[in-house]
């Protein structure tokens, strides 16, 4: 596994994906897109990524809930990108990750992201 | 003549006053057969009573009420138990909670679907106790029954609206992130990516005025407060540089456009030039309803920035932002006045509620 500067994000919707991918790079960092918990759990396997930006709904009855699990489990931050607030609130309060209400820009996203980051290294 | 409609004075199962012991009603002269017949006759409440020490509880009583109620005759109604009005949707729980309450003598109320002779159902919110005699021994059971179909077909359309509401604001929270997507892509792949960035927040500055309409949609209206809150939330992260100030105001849902981007605008030009660009500037925003010097109906919604950078003179162009904001403004007969004070800008959204 090497060493990196990528971001990882996980978001069914294309356009979106696209768009929080750019973000990444505006900042210096790279991104790897995944539609479903199934790829972001075996992008993880293949990237060390610095953070994560997690839609919580993916479609088709899926949930963000296995790869937030994968991430905790690695010890890597990220956070929630929503539109049904009700919903992320009853569901993943036990994962305790900031939330980015949708719709928000991508940059803000990115932004709360590094955020995270900074605070966890001092 | 149809001999439901005049009072019977009595029937087979229940011919003197005997139902009721004189713990209860001895003491009131009232209690003849005679005026108890009447009276359930009269009442508009279906009544039955049991008999707990017969085998399987059978009802010995009911008045003209349960009859329309049920759409049985007395005839068939006597002798059977209370269950052949439940089917097959009836919740078995609340059964539960009524066996309950005949086994330990209590007094209980449930609502359980039930179903008329004709096949059709109704709520049936049943109150039932026990009656004993004068020696405090279980005689009857009483049974009152109340039709609240129309109660549950408000509470089932008021879920269901809520419901209903919740699942289009998510979808079009999510309509809004794509179209962010698409402009922002677009902008790129064009060399306008200024431009795009332009387009893309003040959507999605609208897509958070309509945050509370959308999410109270069955409301009609919309809750001032909360869509300035929406708005303002991005410029915020450390939530600490605004004061909202303001009751609960309500507006139309199409006034929110024009106060939603207004309020964008005036927050950008607060983080460019404004109390944002400093470590301990404020932003104070308030919100009521006032008259115009028309005397007609409008909300007032009040910025105060403070502990920004000094101002020397009002800026020598309006800039675009606020040249939208103001054109949508006056499209609705509305106003932005702007006031460049030494310690920060003050500006009122004036926007009619009456026309």
């Amino acid at each position: 596994m090497q060493e990196s500067n990528s971001i990882l994000v996980v978001e069914d919707e294309p356009f979106v994906a696209l768009d929080l991918k750019f973000a990444c790079e505006d900042v210096g960092c790279d991104a790897v897109t995944a539609s479903n918990c199934r790829e972001a759990i075996s992008a993880v396997g293949e990237t060390a990524f610095i953070g994560a930006v997690l839609d919580v709904n993916l479609g088709r009855d899926e949930t963000c809930d296995a790869i937030a699990r994968t991430l905790r489990d690695h010890d890597i931050p990220f956070v929630l990108h929503t539109g049904d607030l009700d919903r992320a609130g009853e569901y993943l309060r036990g994962i305790e990750a900031p939330i980015v209400a949708k719709p928000s820009t991508a940059s803000a996203v990115i932004a709360r992201l590094q955020k995270l980051n900074s605070e966890r290294s001092t | 003549m149809n001999d439901r409609d005049k009072p019977v004075p009595s029937n087979q199962a229940l011919s003197s006053n005997k139902g009721f012991g004189p713990g209860e009603t001895g003491d009131f002269p009232g209690a003849s057969g005679l005026l108890f017949e009447q009276a359930m006759a009269q009442t508009r409440m279906a009544v039955c009573l049991t008999d707990p020490l017969h085998e399987d509880d059978p009802i010995v009583f009911c008045n003209e009420a349960f009859e329309r109620l049920t759409g049985y005759g007395r005839n068939e109604i006597i002798g059977r138990n209370c269950r052949f009005l439940q089917g097959s949707e009836t919740d078995q729980d609340e059964v539960g909670r009524i066996r309950e309450a005949l086994r330990e003598e209590k007094v209980a109320v449930v609502e359980l679907l039930n179903y008329r002779k004709d096949g059709t159902k109704f709520w049936n919110a049943l109150h039932l106790g026990p009656i004993y005699d004068e020696k405090n021994k279980l005689k009857y059971f009483f049974g009152s029954q109340w039709d609240v179909s129309d109660v549950h077909a408000a509470r089932a359309e008021e879920r269901h609206a809520k419901a209903m509401a919740r699942g289009v604001s998510h979808r079009l929270k999510n309509v809004f992130a794509v179209i962010g997507g698409i402009v922002n892509i677009t902008g790129r792949s064009m060399g306008a990516r200024e431009v795009s960035t332009r387009i893309n927040e003040r959507i999605q500055a609208l897509g958070r005025s309509y945050e509370p309409t959308l999410d109270e949609a069955f409301l009609g209206t919309t809750d001032v407060g909360q869509a300035v809150r929406a708005v303002l939330r991005p410029y915020d992260p450390e939530d600490g540089r605004f004061t909202f100030t303001g009751g609960s105001v309500r507006t139309e849902p199409n006034a929110i456009s024009a106060i939603g981007l207004t309020l964008h605008e005036l927050a950008t030009n607060a983080s460019k030039y404004g109390a944002l660009t400093t470590d301990d500037g404020h932003i104070d925003v308030s919100w009521r309803h006032k008259r115009d010097r028309f005397g007609r109906g409008s909300l007032l919604i009040a910025w105060k920035e403070t502990c920004g950078p000094p101002i020397d003179s009002p800026p020598s162009s309006g800039g675009t932002g606020f040249q939208i904001a103001n054109a949508l403004l006056s499209n609705s007969r509305g106003a932005l006045d702007r006031y460049w004070e030494a310690d920060g800008l003050r500006a009122e959204i004036h926007f009619p509620l009456e026309v």
